[in-house]
């Protein structure tokens, strides 16, 4: 590599001559050891899948969650450090519960992933901190309803600054992922860690961003979450799946951000395992 | 030993994106001596094996009450894990006075968490060395964690942290399906018996060098659950547990051939 024994790489925050920040790359590699986590965008609501791979048969079983919930309606996967993952968890935890302070409103999912953003940003500014060694996938559904605001008086202003337009849709299903420069963007369909590029392949093969919006339901959303889980998973090793899901306040979440049923999950794995082994008779 | 250049602090990351620092605390847990911890349904035991500087000195004390739900056992640096223990006891009391109520082990495990990661991103600060297994009851059972200088946090069944410490693992895996459903003196002589298995030859469980805590819950005679409070066993009170292990009958290690060598069983002798 180019980067070993030039001295640029040593420190947070230094550009090399060709205008890199190394320390930033080197995060980004701590990322892709993690266990994958994936996020799909449907037409009703967001999945969220992470492949919590076993370390050691002493781990309590199902015990040990890595998909947050930062606000009723916001759910966070992270691959990478998972100490760093759940630090930047509590952080969007303060940003969410801020943001009703202030404006006495849940935060968008759009607004949250801003804000984290701007904090992974702040990370790769100084030396005197390293970058996040996480890459996060966001999920969110942002009520298309007109929310009761919490302790409100009246509903609002009706229309310009904080108030909705007439006859335009709000809210609705949104992914954001955030890696340790602090780069976001708005995802159909996000993976990152160890089995991100099979993964994507995948995703990829998915009618997510179509003109007329994703076609895939949440409930097929949650069965290729799994499957694809189980197609980036390097075979040998152990693995927990772990899934969460969000849908509108009249889907089978009510609004909020919730671990995928057991029931639907077992039945996820029957059928990822299934297309498993008929891949492998090919 | 060898060098590099990615060492130095806990804000830089190696082109692999390790970061040396954190490994080398790490290292540290593994200069201390072995601690295990088993979960049951019903309870959680934390035993322990103390260490003296000299002959004359006393021993380091390796198990500490948090609350009245929750102890920790310590491998590594011990000044560390004071640090820790004090903030755990702070934050139950504190938990105790707003709400009325025991602090939830995961919400305490959590906070420490939190604390150590913070030091892995920070010029100036280096992590804790120091790696603990947190044994506490709350309102979902009883519950075993194990927290590194990373500020990683996870719940086991059951661990074994400290030097040698693997052996007493591998007796752990051996067994791990008998934990849920052992009693109260099942769980403990299990945890003697892995602490055993990490200990190095010609040493030997003894009053003077063996600890062992225990917390629970227990139906009480009007039919309700109770907290059976963190209590740490020592000396005389240890006794009876390491002779019922001493001459290994093999009892629960069930697992035959491995035992062997040691069935050493003589008798008690203090410790040189």
């Amino acid at each position: 590599m180019t980067s070993i024994g030039t001295g640029y790489d040593l420190a947070n925050s230094i550009f090399s001559p060709d205008g890199r920040n190394f320390q930033v790359e080197y995060a980004v590699k701590a990322v892709e050891n993690g266990g994958t986590s994936i996020g799909i965008r449907c037409k009703d609501g967001v999945v969220l899948a992470v492949e919590k791979l076993v370390t050691s048969k002493l781990l309590k079983p199902h015990a040990n969650k890595r998909i947050a919930t930062v606000d009723r309606h916001l759910g966070v996967v992270y691959s990478g450090m998972i100490p760093d993952g759940r630090h930047f968890v509590e952080r969007a935890r303060d940003e969410a519960r801020a943001w009703r302070d202030t404006f006495k409103t849940p935060i968008s999912t759009a607004d949250l992933a801003s804000r984290m953003g701007g904090y992974m940003q702040a990370y790769t500014l100084y030396q005197s901190v390293r970058p996040f060694g996480i890459t996060a996938i966001v999920g969110g559904f942002d009520s298309t309803r007109e929310l009761p605001v919490d302790g409100e008086v009246g509903s609002g202003p009706a229309c310009g600054a904080g108030g909705k337009v007439p006859g335009k849709s709000h809210g609705g299903p949104a992914l954001y992922m955030i890696e340790p420069s602090g780069l976001y963007w708005g995802y159909y369909g996000a993976a990152t860690g160890k089995g991100r590029q099979a993964a994507k392949a995948e995703l990829e093969k998915l009618d997510l961003g179509g003109p007329g919006g994703p076609a895939l339901s949440l409930e097929e959303a949650v069965k290729e979450a799994a499957r694809i889980i189980y197609v980036a998973h390097d075979d040998d090793k152990e693995f927990e799946l772990e899934m969460t899901w969000i849908s509108d306040v009249d889907g089978p979440t009510k609004g909020l951000h919730q671990e995928v049923p057991k029931a639907l999950r077992e039945e996820a794995k029957r059928l990822a395992k299934k297309a498993q082994e008929e891949k492998m008779e090919e | 030993m060898f060098r590099n250049n990615y060492d130095n602090d806990s804000v830089t990351f190696s082109p692999q994106g390790r970061i040396f620092q954190v490994e080398y605390a790490a290292e540290a847990v593994k200069q201390g001596s072995v601690v295990v911890g088993i979960a049951s349904k019903t309870h959680v035991v934390l035993v322990a094996i103390k260490r003296n500087a000299e002959e004359l000195s006393s021993y380091q004390k390796k198990l500490f009450p948090i609350d009245e739900h929750v102890g920790i056992a310590i491998a590594g640096l011990t000044s560390d894990a004071r640090v820790l223990s004090n903030f755990m006891k702070q934050q139950c009391l504190g938990h105790r006075l707003t709400y009325g109520r025991n602090m939830p082990v995961r919400t305490l495990v959590d906070m420490i968490g939190s604390k150590a990661q913070i030091n892995t991103q920070h010029y100036g600060k280096r992590p804790y060395g120091v790696g603990l297994l947190v044994a506490g009851v709350d309102s979902a059972g009883p519950h075993l964690f194990e927290f590194q200088p990373s500020g990683m946090t996870e719940e086991m069944i059951a661990f074994a942290i400290g030097a040698r410490s693997q052996m007493a693992r591998t007796y752990l895996e051996r067994n791990i399906d008998k934990f849920a459903d052992c009693d109260r003196e099942g769980l403990i002589r299990h945890g003697l018996r892995a602490l055993k298995e990490s200990l190095v030859q010609d040493r030997e469980l003894t009053v003077d060098n063996t600890s062992v805590g225990v917390t629970g819950i227990v139906k009480a005679e009007d039919g309700s659950f109770k907290v059976e409070p963190f209590q740490v066993y020592d000396q005389q009170d240890v006794m009876a547990w390491i002779e019922s292990v001493g001459d290994d009958k093999e009892g629960g290690a069930g697992d035959a051939g491995e035992g062997e060598g040691e069935g050493e069983g003589e008798d008690m002798e203090v410790d040189s």
